[in-house]
């Protein structure tokens, strides 16, 4: 059975749950039963009982760049990559779920295919090294706890729809009331201002606005999203950029935070600009289009298919393209490629289009991916295999930096997961899997803001947690 | 009274082309950090000729807002000038192989001997240690390398789906500043400095997303569905009126379905028990689209996406260049600003310059409410040697003449 995820940012009721196409919120959970969502089919396991066995903070690392700070993560799928990548970095993460469960948990792809919310993958991807509390920000004592939450951290991302936070009383005046320095940033699929502010967004939408899908894919495919959901990444990755920014401006002046809000629309606009589509219509009227596999930037410069999968070539400078030519030559025996109106720049090449991608294209079906990666980087040739999920597992390389990290979890067991872009020793790669539902109600409730094991089960049964 | 810049008072020295190191450096200096470029009017960098452009436009968006100075770094005479650089700096960026560097007479660990103190940040292609260490790459290639063309496109075609773009570039280009203002808060709280290498082949492979994990725990090979969805359906782009012209409409709950229903003007088809369901309109989502269709065929891009949200359904236009530059949305919030660009003489010194010509660039896409970014002009090449030599590195003038006298500084 397929669940329907939730997709889009749209989503200003915090834990609405959408299974199987009904908008049904799960019964609340009994009195004193853990906070777990309770949406269950038939053989999917019993929800986990979530009580974390670890009332100190996860990380103080004092070798980790941003060691000792702690941000509440209230993202989306907009913002939740920004959130990793602050808990990469040594920052204490802690996510707020609602008490039903967090959206981003109904999301699959989901372990062993069954949904349900300690199963999914989506989630687990995006929230290794963080922490999980549920609270209810809707209800006026679930705001105060968060008030508290907030006086003791450093930082709020949210990525709920613009002004939902306000309308919540949980806007950035009033938390720079509560606590001066918090920096708190937000992102959204176009910004907290303008005509669009408003606009619901999915991936899909967020890919074609900027714009994007129309250099994505053939040209005689209609213009294609990214199958990696490309809009979970720039946007991210700029507020972090900011996020981090504050912290250090705050550090610099008298401990005043700010708030920092970022448009993902804008974010991957940014994320072309070797074709910029805006100016080359100001410049010549044109559109950029998509050239696909076949890129004529230089020539060759593009994928082929070769012996056994694909292949990616691209040739610029003069050395490489002899380089290649008499490797080709020597592959195929055929040495028409050595003609001198072949020779020279690539502009030159451009008129015989045509007939040298044809004679590359030969070349390349007697040799398989290994072979020509092998060989054409001992020719000082980029040529790369196109790698599939699997390859990337397999990668020598990768396997040399220790990039896959194994992790466990207490459902899904162990898996592998990217380290991150950095190889330096104050990065360290992600140590915990991502949370369970609640797993640090009790460090965070009882422990740290010093309320006893009935109040915080008085604070279950009304379903404020 | 002017707002205050985050990075007031740090000095970044950036040495290396293309794209994702000039954007490391351009958001810094958009922050307020001193950043100097190093170059050389021998070799200039490619991005001055992107394909299909006027030589030079571009350019902004990478370089603005630096001090741009030259150096022959080649030459053995420059080292004692790339000594006094090394000093004056907080931070150094670079993307040189490092057999490249110790070919100019410098290497990380006396960079470090001459500034104890300074943060360094090494932009590789692959990650230095392993195989592929000194593998050549390109940005636009490399997004083949991490797992996500095969997963891009139309189920029955194999074809790796390409994005015409260097992607990873810009992901490492955000990480990069990211890590680095990172460490200078390290360095502020406990003195310590820091050693970072990014590469281009992680920055890209870690956005491939939960497809890893799908591969390991199901065995499952991440579907190619194109522009559809395995949950949700309507989950596509549509044809509208106009050449190439596209839409896109994706509807997840019920309220959005009927929502759009509704705006569709409440078509007979769409009481089909075909439709009832989310999993039947998955099931029957080629039937679904073609209806959808003929609706939006009638319409342009902009209308069905106007309507649509109207009505509370996620629906956008698939942007072409002239959407962009026209957007209402980025109009209001400034996103493209006027600058003026040069175009590169390849007979004169950068700093000689002349011609040239305004342009859109985008600003940097963070909106701070207290510290915003700087967006200014780009220098050209060489045009701040006296500064930065002079006040900076207290050359005296002798020395200069006698430098530029040798070419070094050029």
């Amino acid at each position: 059975m397929a669940t329907d995820r939730q997709e889009s940012w749209r989503s200003i009721t915090p834990g609405a749950w959408f299974i199987g196409g009904t908008s049904q919120p799960p019964a609340p959970p009994p009195p004193g039963a853990p906070a777990t969502p309770t949406q269950q089919t038939p053989g999917t396991p019993q929800p986990v009982q979530a009580v974390s066995t670890n009332p100190t903070p996860l990380a103080t690392d004092e070798d980790q760049l941003l060691s000792g700070f702690r941000v509440l993560d209230l993202t989306r799928e907009l913002g939740v990559f920004c959130t990793k990548l602050l808990a990469d970095l040594g920052a204490e993460v802690i996510r707020i779920e609602p008490p039903t469960g967090d959206p981003l948990r109904q999301r699959g792809p989901f372990f062993k295919d069954v949904p349900h919310p300690e199963h999914s993958l989506y989630f687990m991807y995006y929230n290794t090294g963080k922490r999980s509390i549920t609270l209810d920000l809707e209800q006026p004592e679930g705001q105060a706890l968060f008030k508290k939450l907030v006086a003791r951290a450093d930082v709020v991302v949210e990525g709920f729809a613009p002004g939902y936070m306000d309308r919540i009383g949980l806007g950035y005046e009033q938390l720079r009331s509560i606590n001066p320095g918090i920096v708190m940033a937000a992102v959204s699929p176009f910004g907290q201002t303008g005509p669009y502010k408003d606009y619901k967004a999915s991936d899909l939408v967020l890919m074609g606005m900027s714009g994007w899908m129309q250099i994505t894919g053939e040209p005689e495919w209609p213009p294609t999203r990214q199958g990696n959901e490309q809009s979970h990444f720039p946007g991210a990755q700029y507020a972090a950029l900011g996020i981090v920014a504050a912290l250090y401006n705050r550090e610099l002046a008298s401990g005043e935070g700010q708030y920092i809000e970022v448009s993902a629309m804008e974010a991957l606009l940014t994320y072309y600009t070797e074709n910029h589509p805006a100016v080359a219509w100001l410049l010549s009227q044109t559109n950029v289009g998509r050239p696909g596999v076949r890129s004529r930037m230089t020539v060759p410069m593009g994928v082929f298919p070769c012996q056994d999968g694909w292949i990616a070539l691209g040739v610029v400078s003069a050395g490489e393209w002899e380089s290649l030519a008499q490797w080709m030559v020597e592959a195929t025996g055929d040495d028409a490629i050595l003609d001198d109106k072949y020779k020279g720049g690539t502009h030159a090449r451009q008129a015989y289009y045509d007939e040298i991608i044809a004679y590359v294209i030969g070349f390349l079906a007697g040799l398989t991916r290994q072979e020509l990666f092998t060989e054409g980087q001992k020719r000082n040739l980029a040529v790369l295999p196109v790698a599939t999920v699997e390859d990337m597992l397999n990668d020598p390389h990768l396997a040399v930096g220790d990039f896959w990290i194994e992790l466990d979890h207490p459902v899904v067991g162990k898996l592998k997961y990217p380290r991150g872009a950095f190889d330096t020793d104050i990065i360290h790669p992600p140590r915990k899997a991502a949370p369970l539902v609640g797993e640090d109600n009790e460090a965070i409730y009882c422990h740290e803001l010093g309320l006893s094991a009935t109040e915080l089960g008085a604070l279950r049964n009304e379903g404020l947690i | 009274m002017m707002p205050q810049r985050i990075l007031r008072g740090v000095r970044v020295l950036e040495l290396g082309p293309l794209v994702a190191l000039p954007l490391t450096g351009r958001y810094l200096a958009a922050m307020g950090a001193e950043v100097i470029k190093l170059e050389t009017n021998r070799v200039l960098d490619d991005m001055n000729y992107i394909p299909g452009w006027q030589p030079g436009v571009g350019q902004p968006e990478y370089q603005a807002l630096k001090r741009r100075i030259t150096l022959d770094v080649r030459n053995p005479k420059a080292k004692p000038v790339l000594e006094k650089l090394f000093k004056i700096s907080d931070v150094f960026i670079t993307n040189f192989r490092r057999r490249v560097l110790r070919d100019w007479g410098f290497d990380f660990p006396q960079i470090r001997e001459m500034n104890p103190n300074i943060i360094v940040l090494w932009q590789t292609g692959a990650g230095s240690q392993g195989p592929y260490g000194e593998y050549k790459t390109f940005g636009n290639l490399i997004q083949h390398l991490c797992g996500i063309s095969p997963m891009t496109g139309p189920d029955g075609d194999d074809t790796p789906g390409t994005a015409n773009n260097s992607y990873s570039d810009y992901h490492a280009g955000v990480f990069q500043p990211t890590a680095i203002i990172a460490a200078l808060l390290r360095r502020r709280r406990t003195g310590k400095t820091a050693f970072m290498e990014c590469s281009i082949f992680k920055s890209g492979a870690i956005t491939v997303g939960p497809a890893v994990l799908d591969f390991q725990a199901n065995g499952r090979f991440p579907p190619r569905m194109a522009n559809r969805h395995r949950f949700a359906a309507p989950h596509n782009t549509y044809p509208c009126q106009g050449e190439d012209s596209w839409c896109t409409i994706s509807a997840f709950t019920p309220e959005e379905w009927s929502g759009l229903i509704q705006a569709m003007g409440s078509p007979a088809w769409s009481q089909d028990s075909r439709f009832t369901t989310a999993a039947d309109r998955v099931r029957n989502a080629e039937a679904l689209d073609q209806l959808i269709s003929q609706w939006t065929r009638g319409l342009t891009a902009v209308e069905v996406m106007q309507r649509l949200q109207q009505a509370g359904v996620p629906a956008g236009v698939v942007s072409k260049g002239q959407d962009l530059a026209e957007s209402p949305q980025l109009q209001d919030r400034e996103f493209y600003r006027d600058t003026h660009f040069y175009i590169p003489e390849r007979d004169k010194p950068g700093s000689e310059w002349e011609n040239g010509g305004q342009v859109k660039a985008w600003s940097v896409p963070i909106h701070f409410s207290e510290t915003p970014c700087q967006f200014g002009p780009m220098h050209r090449v060489g045009e701040d040697n006296d500064y930065v030599y002079r006040e900076l590195c207290k050359i005296s003038p002798q020395e200069m003449e006698e430098l530029n006298r040798e070419g070094i500084l050029s």
